[in-house]
C-alpha cells in the first residue's frame, strides 16, 4: 500500500481509499450485473423453465448462459436512446443517475471484512471508515433518496402510467420508512451504538448472539421494508408491469432503461448487505473468534449473496400486494411491531437484562 | 343472478403472513432443487435446435407423395385432393402414360404436374383423407421453412422425396415410364 502510495504520490490513507472504492464499487457493479442473470435463471428455475443459457463467448463457450449480461450490455448500448417529446428533458436524463447512485452509495457505509494492521496503519474494510459520525444513520438517510430517483424518471417522462407509479412509489415510501427505521433504532439501543463496525462487534462470533434471535420481530419488520425500498416485488407497486405498463420506466429505454435496471439490483446488493450487517453478524465467522481477513469477507459475501438469492426467491413466490395493502401493513402491522419490538427491549434493558 | 363470493377466513397463523410465506418458498425451492437436479434431457422444455420433439403417430406434417416399389407414383391424378383442401393449394395437371407390360395397352393417368403451396397449406389432412389411393401422406416433419416465398411451393419431386432421408430411400426425378405423347384422336 505504502509503495502504491508514493506511485502515485499521495499518503497512504488516500491510496487505500483509492483501492477500496475502485473495488467495492467494481464488486458491487458486477454483483448487480451478475444478479440479473442469477434473477432470470432463478425465476426459470423456480417456474420450471430453464432460463437465458444460449448467449454464448464467440458462439462457443457456453458458461450457462453468462454471456447474457455481455450481450444485453451490448445490446442496451447500441440501442437508439429515444425520449418523448413532451418529456423534461433535463430531469428525464438526470432521473437514471439519480436512482443509481443513491444505489450504489448506501453501500459505502458497509463494513465487508475485518480491519487489520499493516506497516503500523489499521486499514479499515469498508470505504467510509468507522466513527464517521454518520453510523447507520447514512444507508437509511440514502435509502430515502432513492425514491427521488423513481420520482423524477415518472415526473419527468410526462406519461399518465409513469406518474401513477411515482406517486405509488413516493405513497408506500412514507409508510414503511418509519417502522424501518424504529426497528433499527432498536438495534441501536442494544447494541449501544449506530457504527455498522460497533454494531457488527456488538453481535460476536456465535450465531444465536447475533441480532436476528434477540430480535427477530425486528428482523422481519426490516427485511419487509427492504423489498419495499428497493421496489422489488412483492412491492413493486413502482413498477407494475400487469396494472401500470412498466411505471416509472415506461419512457426509458436503451442505456437509461438500463442504469434503471441496474441501480435496482445495486440496491438490492445493498440492502442484503445491510440484513447482512445488522441482523447476522456481517463479517462474523460462525464459531470463530479471530478469522482471518479472507475469512471474513468470505463470511460476509456468502452472507450477502444469500439474502440477494432470499430476494430473488421470494419475489418469484409472492404475487403483488394491492398498493393499499402494503399502506395497511405499513401503518396497521410494521409500525406497531417495530414499536413493540423496540418497548419490549427497553423494558428487558432498564431490567439490566 | 349475481356470484356470490365464498369469503375465505383466514385461521390466526395465516393472517401473520410470515408463515404462507415461508410454505410459498418451500414450494418454490422445491422446484428450483428439483429442475436443477434434473438433466437437460428429461427437462420439460424441448431446446429446440439440439433437440427435436418426437411427433406421436399421425401427426400432420409435411406431406409426402407416395410410390411403388419401382419408383413409380401412386397418385393417379384424380384431382379429389384438389376438390377436398380448403386452402386450395394443391395444383395438378395431368398426364398420360402406358406400360403395356402392365396394363396391356390401356392409357394410365398419372400427375405431371403436383404442386403443392406450401405457405397457404394449412395442414389439415383433408387430402389424405380424400385421396383414393393413398398416394398422399401427412407424416411427421414440421419444420417447413425457406428463406423465399418461391422454394415453398413444393413441386411433384419434392413431394416424392420429401422423407426420402428419413426412410432410407433413394431421391428420384423421373417417372420409370416415360408419358406417351398425346395423339390426335382418331376417329
Ligand atoms: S393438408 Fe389440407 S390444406 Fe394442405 S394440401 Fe392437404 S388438404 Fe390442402
Ligand atoms: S394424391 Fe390422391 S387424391 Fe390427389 S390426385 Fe393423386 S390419387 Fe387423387
Amino acid at each position: 500500500m505504502d509503495t502504491l502510495a508514493s506511485l502515485l504520490h499521495t499518503s497512504p490513507a488516500i491510496a487505500w481509499m483509492g483501492v477500496k472504492i475502485v473495488i467495492v464499487f467494481s464488486a458491487v457493479m458486477l454483483l448487480a450485473s451478475v444478479w440479473t442473470w442469477v434473477e432470470r435463471r432463478g425465476a426459470a428455475m423456480i417456474q420450471d423453465r430453464i432460463g437465458p443459457n444460449r448467449a454464448a463467448l464467440f458462439g462457443k463457450i457456453r458458461i450457462l448462459g453468462l454471456a447474457q449480461l455481455l450481450a444485453d450490455g451490448i445490446k442496451f448500448f447500441f440501442k437508439e436512446d429515444l425520449e418523448p417529446t413532451d418529456a423534461n428533458k433535463g430531469l428525464f436524463w438526470l432521473a437514471p443517475f439519480l436512482a443509481f447512485v443513491p444505489a450504489m452509495m448506501g453501500f459505502a457505509i458497509i463494513p465487508f471484512g475485518r480491519d487489520f494492521t499493516s506497516g503500523g496503519h489499521v486499514y479499515h474494510l469498508s470505504v467510509l471508515d468507522p466513527g464517521n459520525g454518520m453510523g447507520m444513520l447514512y444507508p437509511l438517510a440514502i435509502g430515502g433518496l432513492a425514491v427521488y430517483g423513481v420520482l423524477v424518471a415518472a415526473w419527468s417522462s410526462n406519461n399518465k402510467w409513469s406518474i401513477l407509479g411515482g406517486m405509488r412509489s413516493s405513497a408506500t415510501m412514507v409508510s414503511y420508512e418509519i417502522g424501518m427505521s424504529l426497528a433499527v433504532v432498536s438495534l441501536f439501543m442494544t447494541t449501544g451504538g449506530y457504527d455498522p463496525s460497533e454494531i457488527i462487534a456488538a453481535q460476536g462470533h456465535l450465531p444465536w448472539h447475533w441480532n436476528v434471535v434477540p430480535q427477530f420481530l425486528g428482523f422481519i419488520v426490516f427485511f419487509t421494508c427492504m423489498f419495499a425500498e428497493t421496489n422489488r416485488l412483492p412491492f413493486d407497486f413502482a413498477e407494475g408491469e400487469s396494472e401500470i405498463v412498466a411505471g416509472f420506466n415506461t419512457e426509458y429505454g436503451s442505456m437509461k432503461f438500463s442504469l434503471l435496471a441496474l441501480a435496482e439490483y445495486a440496491h438490492l446488493m445493498t440492502a442484503s448487505a445491510l440484513v447482512a450487517t445488522l441482523y447476522f453478524g456481517g463479517w462474523q465467522v460462525p464459531f470463530v473468534a479471530h478469522p482471518s481477513v479472507g475469512l471474513s469477507i468470505l463470511s460476509f459475501l456468502i452472507k450477502m449473496l444469500f439474502f440477494a438469492w432470499v430476494f430473488v426467491w421470494i419475489r418469484w413466490t409472492l404475487p403483488r400486494f394491492r398498493y393499499d395493502q402494503l399502506m395497511h401493513l405499513g401503518w396497521k402491522a410494521m409500525l406497531p411491531l417495530s414499536m413493540l419490538n423496540l418497548i419490549v427491549h427497553a423494558w428487558l434493558m432498564s431490567h439490566g437484562r | 343472478m349475481g356470484v356470490v363470493v365464498k369469503k375465505v377466513e383466514l385461521s390466526w397463523l395465516d393472517r401473520t403472513y410470515v408463515w404462507p410465506v415461508m410454505k410459498g418458498m418451500g414450494i418454490t425451492f422445491r422446484h428450483f432443487i428439483k429442475q436443477l437436479f434434473t438433466p437437460t434431457s428429461k427437462r420439460y422444455t424441448i431446446q429446440y435446435p439440439d433437440m427435436k420433439k418426437q411427433m406421436p403417430a399421425g401427426y400432420r406434417g409435411l406431406h409426402e407423395l407416395k410410390r411403388f416399389e419401382d419408383g413409380a407414383i401412386k397418385c393417379v391424378a384424380c384431382f379429389m385432393c384438389a376438390e377436398a383442401c380448403p386452402a386450395r393449394c394443391i395444383s395438378i395437371e395431368a398426364e398420360e402414360f402406358s406400360n403395356l407390360n402392365f396394363t396391356q395397352g390401356f392409357e394410365e393417368k398419372r400427375p405431371q404436374v403436383f404442386k403443392i403451396d406450401m405457405l397457404r397449406c394449412i395442414y389439415c389432412g383433408m387430402c389424405e383423407e380424400a385421396c383414393p389411393k393413398d398416394a398422399i401422406w401427412l407424416r411427421n416433419d414440421y419444420e417447413v421453412a425457406a428463406y423465399d416465398r418461391l422454394s415453398m411451393q413444393f413441386g411433384k419431386w419434392d413431394l416424392m422425396n420429401t422423407y426420402a432421408e428419413a426412410d432410407g430411400k433413394e431421391r428420384i426425378s423421373e417417372d420409370p415410364i416415360p408419358s406417351v405423347p398425346r395423339r390426335a384422336i382418331a376417329m
